[in-house]
């Protein structure tokens, strides 16, 4: 598989606060620091499939961290975006990792993000806040960034390819002042293989949808020998996914080799169109 | 399996919805302000939210009848619609409702008694017209009944009325509550149909053509007035040998006495909502057929259309009366 091939396959980009936080997930999906200036330390695997950018604390650290993974990693619509990291808890287990489904923010209004379905990961609401906080009395999760990585995030694809996750660092019986850099490392570690059953299907949910809007790979070749104008391009691609559904790549072929020009190749597949009867005994 | 359901605070202390909420345990409930924020919102992608929707319980402030677009009805000079809920628990690839919402997501208006009022008050102003209400336009009437009881409780009104007909379209195989009540000369239990080889590669989810049509002959013989819809009209190969056979098996399974009406209608889509439902499905053999654009409506070449539908009343003719048989555009 070539490198284009795999950049066209699934592809996650994940926005976390801290190294710390990050570590295992860099360790796990064989990231590394990439070779060029930027202005948030950026990490990817040697296949580009995984980016991982290291926003600091807070919401506008999250915020433009999201959009600047966007631009540099260059993601797709169909990319999946995953915010990961510990959390206060007044409610929840220390230690236990929790998919969130409702986010508030101090400041402005309530987001509700889709969650991965049929998990059995438990799932809880998430308060975001600008300032520390250590009255955890009535609060599900509390964090500094997910809201802000949520409403960029959501900007930039459809809400089910974004996931929060948050692991319980600290409570009420738990005093933040005692979290390590160690201890978060660990509380991450333990939590790798729930962490990665949930990549995994937001690894498929990018991959199959990739297949499904990409532009069919016959559109490049077909391009690449005649000359079309944007509406001609836009015929073709929509031609091409329809044709493709009971024509393979050689039968296309075949109906065009003779043309001329843009306008008969996209006279020619369109003729294929106008003469299909669909046999239901074969679909 | 709901995962999630929605809930507005407005009608969290309703008894309705409690009584749905006893329904799904296991469900987590979050509360919300409007539906709105979770319902066709932008950036959604509705083709991954249909294969695990999620239920919101709302409150409808209004709009609660509606007159039906032009071209749909059977017979009646003026044909109402209303729906109880926004989506369905099917998933046919020629549904409009791919294109009408951009949330998958079920949303069930606990309010039924607000639907009431407007009914009555619509009948009131047309008390010289033929009128006919049309149950769940916007969803399928009855795929949820054992969830929401919306029929249960509608029917009553309906019987103060018995020359106001009211129609429930499904594609379900729901029994209740028709089978335990009393059949009502005003009710049609409509039932939409496409041949068994299309069916089981169009209509996702959805009951079998057999067991849809056997439902149909239970209630035809418990006294029910059954309304066949033969719409949308699919073509491909083979089209008139697999209608033929679909229209037979339906019309001698079902005793003729108890068809209140027959509709055919054409395949069409807005053409912006065609647009939409392309792109979400844009490898759909449904949609390799050669589709025309005219007045803003996608559809077949007008010369299919005809000759599907002629077709399909002419084997109609055979077992029944022209007047019960009627050609839907909208």
């Amino acid at each position: 598989m070539n490198k284009s091939e795999l950049l066209n396959k699934m592809s996650v980009r994940w926005v976390i606060a801290l190294k710390e936080e990050a570590k295992v997930i860099l360790d796990y999906y064989e990231m590394a620091l990439i070779n060029k200036k930027t202005l948030y330390p950026i990490y990817k695997n040697i296949e580009e499939t995984h980016w991982l950018i290291l926003s600091g604390v807070g919401r506008h650290n999250s915020a433009a961290a999201t959009s600047y993974l966007y631009t540099i990693s260059k993601a797709s619509k169909w990319t999946s975006w995953i915010n990961i990291g510990i959390a206060g808890s007044g409610k929840g287990d220390y230690g236990n990792i929790y998919l969130v489904d409702k986010i508030f923010n101090q400041n402005s209004y309530i987001t509700y993000p889709a969650t991965m379905p049929k998990s059995n990961l438990p799932k809880m609401s998430l308060l975001t806040t600008d300032i520390p906080i250590t009255d955890y009395s009535s609060k599900e999760l509390i964090d500094m960034e997910g809201s802000a990585f949520f409403d960029i995030a959501s900007k930039l694809t459809s809400k089910e390819f974004i996931c929060i996750m948050k692991i319980i660092s600290d409570g009420p019986e738990n005093n933040i002042k005692q979290l390590t850099k160690l201890r978060i490392i660990e509380l991450l570690k333990l939590n790798l293989t729930k962490i990665a059953q949930v990549v995994l299907y937001y690894e498929n949910l990018s991959e199959n949808e990739n297949q499904i809007k990409a532009k069919p790979d016959i559109f490049f070749k077909i391009s690449s020998n005649w000359h079309f104008s944007v509406t001609q391009s836009s015929q073709l691609e929509n031609l091409l996914r329809r044709l493709k559904v009971f024509c393979d790549n050689n039968e296309i072929m075949d109906l065009i080799k003779q043309c001329k020009s843009s306008s008969s190749v996209v006279n020619s597949l369109n003729n294929k169109i106008e003469t299909n009867k669909v046999n239901w005994s074969d679909v | 399996m709901i995962e999630t359901i929605y809930i507005e605070k407005k009608i969290k202390d309703h008894p309705r919805t409690k009584s749905i909420l006893k329904k799904f345990k296991k469900s987590r409930f979050i509360e919300i302000d409007k539906y709105a924020e979770i319902f066709n919102k932008r950036n959604q992608n509705f083709r991954i939210q249909k294969a695990n929707p999620n239920l919101i319980l709302a409150h409808k402030n209004d709009g609660f009848v509606l007159r039906t677009p032009e071209g749909f009805g059977i017979g009646s000079s003026k044909n109402f619609y209303f729906s109880h809920m926004y989506n369905c628990i099917y998933d046919c690839r020629y549904c409009f409702l791919q294109g009408m919402f951009s949330s998958a997501n079920y949303v069930i208006f606990v309010n039924f008694e607000d639907f009431d009022a407007s009914i009555k008050n619509v009948i009131d102003q047309n008390i010289n017209s033929k009128i006919t209400f049309f149950s769940g336009y916007d969803c399928d009437s009855l795929a949820l009944e054992n969830v929401t009881g919306f029929a249960k409780h509608i029917l009553p009104i309906f019987q103060q009325y018995p020359e106001v007909e009211i129609e429930f379209r499904t594609k379900s195989i729901q029994r209740e509550p028709f089978m335990s009540i009393e059949p009502m000369e005003n009710v049609i239990m409509a039932y939409s149909l496409i041949p068994d080889l299309m069916s089981s590669s169009l209509d996702n989810k959805v009951p079998s053509i057999s067991k849809r049509i056997q439902v149909i002959s239970d209630l035809a013989l418990r006294g029910w007035k059954i309304g066949l819809r033969f719409d949308p009209l699919i073509h491909g190969k083979d089209w008139k040998f697999l209608y033929e056979d679909l229209l037979e098996k339906v019309y001698n399974s079902i005793p003729l006495e108890a068809i209140h009406s027959v509709s055919v209608g054409p395949l069409r889509f807005p053409k912006k909502m065609f647009k939409d439902i392309f792109n979400l499905y844009p490898n759909e053999p449904l949609f390799t057929s050669p589709l025309y654009s005219n007045d803003g409506i996608i559809s077949y070449d007008t010369n299919i259309e005809e000759e599907m539908s002629v077709f399909c009343k002419n084997l109609t003719l055979k077992y029944l009366d022209n007047s019960q048989i009627f050609r839907c555009y909208a």
